[in-house]
């Protein structure tokens, strides 16, 4: 079995790395263990948890409106228009949510709680929205479980790619 | 209406803020880190179940030993 394959199919969903290689048993082990950390993390803290490079607390893109500050895209705010925070400076942007490095290394299911986060963020028409945002250890605690859950994968997929890479009889 | 009833999934986060409920939190964490780590690490998939039990146990051994340890340095300060 392709190493990158292996690789790639375990971070496309935790655990189907080991699946591919023929270890049944430690592919369920790694995998229900990730997504129930993941899945507890949303729980715990709420989508919202999940800051999105890109985007504000408002759900809405981040724009630079000028070389030093960043603005959120708001279209009441005069000269809120400029290119995406995201693409114009994406070391930056990330480097202002560091957890979501350790957070994507879950595999898609991180991009629909990204879409979740983002929606959930935004302002309806009576100014609420439907997330709440969660503060102090509730926050803590869902971004602790969701990064965890990350780092597993990580750890999970190099694992298997080595696996991969040097086949063993057992399982 | 009871914080937990009014509660959405993914949309609030859970209503626990009481200290006796959220340590408790840690151990699911444990318990996840716990099997992961020697389901990378054991040979055998037999293994796991009692290798990940004992290690599960002296993380949350270790973290009651730390918040221990740290409640006497805070202690030992205000003094």
């Amino acid at each position: 079995m392709s190493v990158p394959l292996v690789a790639i199919a375990g971070w496309v969903l935790p655990g189907a790395g080991y699946w591919l290689i023929g270890q049944r048993a430690r592919a369920l082990t790694v995998g229900i263990s990730v997504i129930v950390l993941f899945v507890a993390g949303l729980l715990i803290g709420g989508v919202r948890l999940i800051e999105v490079p890109g985007y504000g607390d408002h759900g809405l893109p981040l724009v630079m409106v000028s070389a030093d500050r960043f603005v959120k895209a708001d279209p009441t705010l005069p000269g809120a228009s400029g290119p995406w925070m995201l693409t114009s400076h994406p070391l930056d942007e990330i480097r202002n949510k560091p957890w979501y490095i350790a957070q994507i290394l879950t595999g898609p299911i991180n991009l629909i709680a990204s879409w979740g986060s983002v929606t959930a963020s935004k302002v309806n028409a009576a100014g609420t929205t439907a997330g709440f945002r969660s503060h102090a250890r509730t926050n803590e605690l869902g971004v602790l479980y969701t990064a965890v859950a990350g780092m597993l994968n990580l750890l999970a997929i190099i694992d298997a790619a080595s696996r991969a890479g040097q086949p063993e009889a057992d399982a | 209406m009871s914080p937990i009833l009014a509660w959405t999934p993914f949309l609030d986060p859970i209503p626990i803020w009481s200290n006796a409920v959220w340590p408790w939190l840690l151990l699911p964490l444990a318990i996840a880190v716990a099997l992961v780590y020697k389901s990378v690490k054991c040979r055998t998939m037999r293994q796991v179940p009692r290798e990940a039990a004992v290690i599960a146990v002296w993380i949350v051994l270790g973290m009651v030993i730390a918040a221990v340890v740290l409640a006497g340095v805070v202690r030992a300060m205000e003094w």
